[in-house]
């Protein structure tokens, strides 16, 4: 794609940029807020001392990140309720691989959802590396390191994982639940062109998608696990029979998302808030 | 080194996995660490919840890097409680998971609403704080150094507590009211944190002795009462009745022990108080639905005799 001309700071877009630039940001921020909240499920429950750890880094991870894109929203005049306290739970805008409850005690699907997941986000990431948006490119170098040990955690877990007869069943089962929730997180909106023509991004969904599902089946086959990619039409577009019912990215989510927001909404409620506190310093950094 | 050496020597960090310890030394400081590292755990076990609850992305933060936090305390205690050579690791996992592991009383009640969260994050976390500070002086030199991170982390668990007391006591009308509340149903527990006074306490002599311990639970509660009433007051917390708690000339409170339900106490430390057994069935239940990961990780280590990747867990 041809570099384009860089685009300047959140006040002086025009309609066009403004919506393109927050269509791609509430996907970033959305999936990020809600994955990483549905992996605090595993915080206190996961197999072992050392695998609880780092799945609560992970989630903290994906947390920061989601600050820093619903930052970037606020750019716009957005305040924090408008973006998560006070939305319309059907606005949300993450991919439904996100939002799917865990069963208790399947961890297979945990690894494998943070297989898929970090492996799309890490293409994603590097997509906007060279964005024309100066503020998504500052924030994309903070994010990526913090990803690559999560590809490398998810993917060492794989291989261990398969290397029992259970687990190579589980690992085969979540797969197979979650490949084609996973496929949603490349599914395009009424935006994307825009996106790609104006070089927010330096590739398209498609590509981004083909190259995750060569890396993705490469990988699972290697170690025993059945994958294949999905049919496509023509243009490369998967077709809509390799897809879940709820797709996530157009704000038609499953039903467990409807009950998921309302815990996460459950004390601003209660407490009858109608401000999100911040905090001046960062507990991690004092 | 006999038992008498062993009470002459006892000074901070006094001892290590170099000495030779006699075994009555080894079973207090086991008993003692596990307590405390089976705390953390239980700790955190309670307050997960609110991570998804917290009522703002930074709190959400702050929450889930807390319990990360205590996560990560318990591993640093298993492995110091691990190098006094009496359990390993895995039985003390297995003894908390199966109800046998015995942790602080506070952690043994639901907490069912983000205005009890203080109760825990700040006056409980506070309560502990003053025992822990004085631990790194203790006698067994791995449970020492596990203080230094765990107190240094402590501090800013209690800065977010307060934090959020904060908010909740500047807030509305009806957040004053219910964290009010909270603080009344947790006030008692919150004061029998520190046991029994000294003389019902059975283990505390020996362990006073050996230097695993460095002040007395009446010493601890008053430390914690010097700080902390005059915190609660700042906040706009009403103390409640009971217990009745008094100052005497000397500035010391006294606190009328026999106000507070001592069955309930001990039923709890005997892990059968009922509420308290919902937390620890619940635990087990999610602890066995990821046995079989444990299973494949053994086997796995196994086959590929002890090479098996480390850089991520």
């Amino acid at each position: 794609m041809a570099a384009t001309e860089s685009l300047s700071g959140p006040n002086d877009l025009d309609e066009r940029e403004r919506a393109a630039v927050e269509s791609l940001l509430y996907r970033l921020a959305d999936d990020e807020f809600v994955i990483a909240d549905r992996y605090t499920d595993w915080q206190v429950r996961a197999p072992t001392v050392e695998s609880d750890i780092a799945i609560a880094n992970i989630a903290q991870d994906e947390l920061g990140h989601a600050r820093l894109w619903y930052d970037l929203l606020e750019d716009f005049g957005h305040s924090e309720p408008d973006l998560i306290w006070e939305r319309d739970p059907e606005t949300f805008r993450h991919s439904t691989l996100c939002e799917l409850p865990f069963a208790e005690g399947d961890w297979a699907d945990a690894i494998v959802r943070s297989y898929f997941y970090d492996e799309a986000e890490h293409l994603r990431l590097e997509a906007l590396e060279e964005s024309s948006y100066p503020r998504i490119r500052d924030r994309v170098g903070k994010i990526v390191g913090e990803e690559g040990y999560h590809r490398e955690h998810a993917e060492n877990w794989l291989r261990r994982l398969v290397s029992g007869e259970e687990g190579r069943e589980r690992v085969q089962e979540a797969v197979d639940e979650l490949f084609p929730y996973a496929l949603t997180l490349f599914e395009e909106t009424e935006d994307d062109e825009a996106i790609d023509d104006l070089g927010l991004r330096t590739r398209t969904l498609s590509a981004m998608r083909e190259e995750w599902i060569e890396t993705v089946t490469g990988t699972l086959t290697e170690i025993g696990i059945d994958a294949r990619a999905p049919e496509t039409d023509e243009d490369g577009q998967v077709l809509t029979g390799e897809l879940p019912d709820h797709v996530g990215r157009d704000g038609d989510h499953t039903d467990h998302w409807a009950t998921h927001y309302d815990e996460i909404t459950n004390t601003y409620r209660e407490l009858g808030r109608d401000h999100a506190a911040r905090l001046m310093e960062d507990p991690d950094d004092e | 080194m006999d038992l008498d050496t062993v009470k002459e020597r006892a000074g901070p960090r006094q001892f290590s996995p170099d000495d030779d310890m006699p075994r009555k030394y080894r079973e207090a400081a086991t008993r003692m660490i596990q307590f405390h590292a089976n705390s953390e755990i239980m700790g955190a076990y309670l307050e997960r919840p609110f991570i998804r609850e917290a009522p703002s992305l930074d709190r959400k933060l702050a929450y889930s890097a807390k319990t990360q936090d205590e996560l990560g305390h318990g591993q640093l205690l298993y492995r110091a409680a691990e190098s006094l050579g009496i359990k390993t690791r895995e039985q003390m996992l297995d003894e908390l998971a199966n109800g046998e592991g015995k942790f602080l009383n506070c952690f043994h009640y639901p907490m069912e609403s983000w205005v009890e969260t203080p109760m825990i994050a700040f006056f409980v976390d506070g309560a502990a704080m003053r025992r822990q500070a004085t631990l790194k002086r203790t006698s067994w030199e791995p449970y020492a150094h596990a203080m230094d991170k765990v107190v240094f982390e402590e501090g800013f668990h209690i800065k977010h507590g307060e934090s959020i007391l904060k908010e909740l006591a500047t807030g509305s009308k009806k957040e004053q009211e219910m964290v009010q509340d909270a603080f009344e149903l947790w006030w008692p527990r919150i004061i029998q944190f520190f046991g029994p006074t000294d003389d019902d306490s059975t283990h505390h002599d020996f362990s006073a002795e050996v230097g695993l311990k460095q002040m007395t639970n009446d010493e601890l509660r008053q430390s914690f009462l010097n700080q902390y009433l005059p915190k609660a007051e700042k906040y706009g917390l009403e103390i409640p009745d009971t217990p009745t708690i008094e100052q005497d000339e000397d500035g010391n409170y006294r606190v009328a022990e026999d106000e507070l339900d001592w069955e309930e106490f001990f039923q709890i430390a005997k892990n059968e108080y009922d509420p308290g057994r919902g937390q620890i069935d619940s635990r087990k239940r999610a602890h066995d639905a990821v046995e079989w990961v444990r299973d494949t990780l053994d086997e796995y280590e196994t086959t590929t005799s002890g090479h098996a990747p480390q850089a991520a867990d």
